[in-house]
């Protein structure tokens, strides 16, 4: 992203997780008391298995009018996360040319649940048996077609992914698209849903946490939790939020970068021009080893003064699609201010970094 | 006066489609009006219809981590080819961004078994690897992994307009300054899931399609990739590239009337040609051809041609369309990209394509509905559109490097 062109601000925050669909932060009363994984009950397996998950709510409770009894979890899910966020930006669609709002969504995994209903139709009845109604939906695109399909948005409406990054890149993708003029304003999205063939491969690869197994205090190292959500922040360019009165920028965007490899440090220092941001929101995608790895890069660039947030497990949890949560997590944290690296490694393989102004 | 810091060219086209693999067989078969749709029985137990496939697709060297699916190894000879086309070896291409889209990421690596009996399915000798192909991130994964190419990766699903959609945010990417150099590009397979997807849709014309025509009775599904290499033309010029095309405009829109069915006025298309003519700072006289997404559904293309009136409504002339996913049928995620090199290799060649098997073409005055042999004549300007489920639109255009 160049750094020389005009910013892109959020303003708006949605989100459907285990702390609930909210819009706006995440109250201080849900952050004070650590959020555990809870039992997994949609699928049968070998002895209790625990995921951070969200619990089951009626979308049209918190969303009137909202019609999702077709849609699998995660287009539901992104329904609400985007309501919210709206609702949280203070943004009447109806006074909005909507053929001027994007919607980016990052997904890792897609409309994962009904690519199994898919395969079970299949399995049942043949591969010349499966069910037309549930194909459209399997598509990873379905649920931001869906956010645009609901609130009549007609701006470009793309769906993105990256192994480690699919958060970052979005935000990035969609500031560029304020940025270019392709649209004014954008609803971004990240998550995905848990379904039983992501958590068994999970397993089956090692990587869980022994707090998959029991309930007690949640272990340092050792493996992931897997969680599932989706987060919607609403991101404006600046011109347009500057005619807006009473809006509260939870950020400003300044760059951002992200490779799969070089020298992380380096081509990060270029991009923040000089500036030293005083924290630094760790994003990792939890894989064993990010944690360490993002702090150790976090003070490479920004010494050891910085305050350094690590990569919080419930959004670890999501693969590649955390850094919404991430950020969201340690905005309803604390009250901070200043210049914030919001940065995600994945081991040796690569890195993203947005760099963003808090007011 | 041109910036060329802002100018997006193509430097390098790379295919494989059912015709092999590279432009010079694709050309010489396209311009011939071979067509490549076939009828097929082998996808899956039960199935009859047509199809395009691409044959003798050699294996690869596969990484110790990792496992390429049928997508992966499309998009990966297709890359191969386009830096070969370029005339550069891959270590030019090191600092490089990938932007990959598909729509089957590594579906054809898995069977009903995975959703049956996961735990047991991943018991099973190599499942692990071929579950981890799965996303369709790994198709970018698996590009950037086999010729060590390091730059920022993206991956693109937006169903049938995924391909062009990857090439439009590149060139964003590149505006940026995100990487020196973007290889974009879309691959898909065939496999049973989305055959049999499509099928349950009754979407598929049993015989070879033929988009546009009154009597036209659906789509034929192919396969195939394609990846071009884009940079601006300050980079182009500073390493003395070839510049094969220039992206003259892009433009992306939503239609948000319908998860499968396009607006049959083809207003939100209309919309993203008019959008994208404006950033190429061209009007419709100039545009002398367009590749039509032109799937041979009943509902797609009479939108497509109402979009068409629309958009290119007080041109002097009539708009020269076709559709040539009647020479091998819809690669969906790949279809936005292999269509793109086409409309290149049109402007190059100065060659018109017809659609083939157009025989009444849908009613439609302000559009040219090419069709018979090809036509050949002076090229400049040739757009590219795309649509997809869900109601994306994407919309390309593309110049010759002379202009």
């Amino acid at each position: 992203m160049t750094p020389n062109l005009p910013p892109v601000t959020i303003t708006g925050i949605g989100s459907v997780s285990p702390y609930g669909p909210l819009a706006g932060l995440i109250p201080q009363s849900s952050l004070e008391r650590p959020l555990e994984p809870s039992p997994i009950t949609a699928w049968t397996s070998a002895g209790p298995r625990r995921a951070f998950l969200v619990q089951p709510f009626r979308p049209a409770s918190v969303v009137p009018g909202l019609k999702t009894r077709r849609l699998d979890r995660l287009s539901a899910w992104a329904l609400v996360a985007s309501s919210l966020a709206i609702q949280d930006a203070g943004i009447d669609l109806s006074q909005v040319d909507r053929s001027r709002v994007a919607v980016v969504f990052a997904t890792a995994f897609g409309c994962v649940e009904l690519t199994e209903a898919f395969y079970l139709s299949a399995a049942a009845n043949g591969w010349n048996g499966t069910d037309p109604t549930t194909f459209p939906e399997t598509l990873a695109s379905a649920p931001p077609s869906h956010v645009s399909l609901f609130h009549g948005l007609r701006g470009p409406n793309v769906t993105v992914s990256n192994k480690d990054f699919a958060g970052e890149s979005a935000l990035i993708q969609a500031a560029s698209l304020l940025r270019h003029g392709q649209a004014d304003l954008a609803i971004v999205l990240a998550g995905d849903a848990l379904a039983q063939t992501l958590y068994s491969w999970y397993e089956a690869a090692g990587l869980l946490s022994p707090a998959c197994y029991k309930s007690g205090p949640l272990p340092e190292a050792g493996g992931f939790i897997p969680s599932e959500g989706v987060a919607a922040l609403v991101v404006e360019s600046s011109g347009r939020r500057n005619v807006r009165p009473n809006v509260r920028p939870y950020a400003r965007i300044g760059s951002g970068r992200w490779a799969a490899g070089g020298q992380p440090a380096e081509i990060i220092r270029q991009m923040l021009g000089g500036a030293v941001p005083s924290l630094t929101v760790c994003s990792g995608n939890g894989a064993p080893c990010a944690t360490s790895s993002t702090t150790a890069l976090a003070r490479e660039i920004s010494g050891d003064g910085a305050v350094i947030i690590p990569p919080q497990p419930f959004a670890g949890g999501l693969a590649g699609t955390g850094a919404l949560f991430h950020l969201i997590l340690a905005l309803s944290s604390r009250p901070i201010s200043g210049q914030a690296l919001l940065l995600g490694t994945a081991g040796d393989s690569g890195f993203a970094a947005l760099l963003l102004e808090l007011p | 006066m041109t910036d060329i810091h802002k100018t997006i060219v193509v430097t390098g086209v790379g295919v494989v489609s059912p015709y092999g693999i590279g432009m010079g067989c694709l050309q010489a078969g396209m311009l011939s009006g071979e067509s490549c749709l076939e009828p097929t029985r082998d996808v899956y137990p039960g199935f009859e219809g047509t199809t395009a496939q691409v044959r003798e697709l050699a294996p690869l060297e596969e990484l110790s981590s990792s496992r390429y699916s049928r997508t992966d190894r499309l998009a990966t000879v297709a890359a191969q080819d386009a830096m070969a086309n370029s005339g550069y070896d891959s270590s030019t291409f090191r600092d490089s961004g990938i932007v990959m889209a598909n729509t089957v990421g590594g579906l054809t690596e898995i069977d009903t078994g995975i959703a049956e009996d996961p735990a047991a399915w991943y018991r099973r000798p190599g499942s692990l690897l071929r579950g981890a192909s799965y996303p369709f991130a790994h198709v970018a994964d698996a590009v950037g992994e086999h010729f060590g190419i390091r730059g920022p990766r993206c991956a693109i699903s937006v169903a049938c307009a995924s391909g062009a959609m990857a090439i439009a945010l590149a060139a964003n990417m590149l505006l940026d300054e995100a990487a020196p150099i973007m290889l974009v590009g879309g691959s898909d397979p065939l496999c049973p899931f989305t055959l049999s997807g499509f099928n349950s849709l009754r979407a598929l014309d049993p015989k070879p399609c033929s988009p546009f025509d009154q009597n036209r009775n659906g789509l034929n599904l192919g396969e195939g990739s394609a990846v071009l290499i884009l940079e601006t033309l300050a980079s182009a010029t500073a390493r003395n590239a070839k510049v094969l095309a220039v992206l003259r405009g892009w433009a992306m829109t939503n239609d948000a009337f319908h998860t499968t069915a396009p607006e049959k006025q083809g207003s939100g298309l209309a919309d993203c040609i008019k959008l994208s003519m404006e950033m190429a700072e061209v009007s419709g006289d100039e545009i002398g051809y367009v590749n039509a997404h032109g799937t041979g559904t009943p509902l797609n293309d009479i939108a497509e041609a109402n979009a068409y009136e629309t958009a290119f409504r007080g041109r002097s002339r009539p708009i020269p369309v076709s559709s040539t996913k009647s020479y091998f049928g819809h690669c969906l995620g790949a279809a936005g990209a292999l269509e793109a090199a086409i409309t290149i290799m049109a402007v190059r060649a100065g060659a018109l394509l017809p659609t083939l098997r157009l025989a009444d073409p849908i009613d439609s005055p302000g559009v040219d509905w090419l069709r018979g042999k090809v036509k050949r004549q002076p090229l400049p300007l040739a757009m590219s559109v795309s649509s997809g489920f869900g109601g994306s639109n994407t919309v390309l255009i593309f110049g010759s490097g002379r202009s």
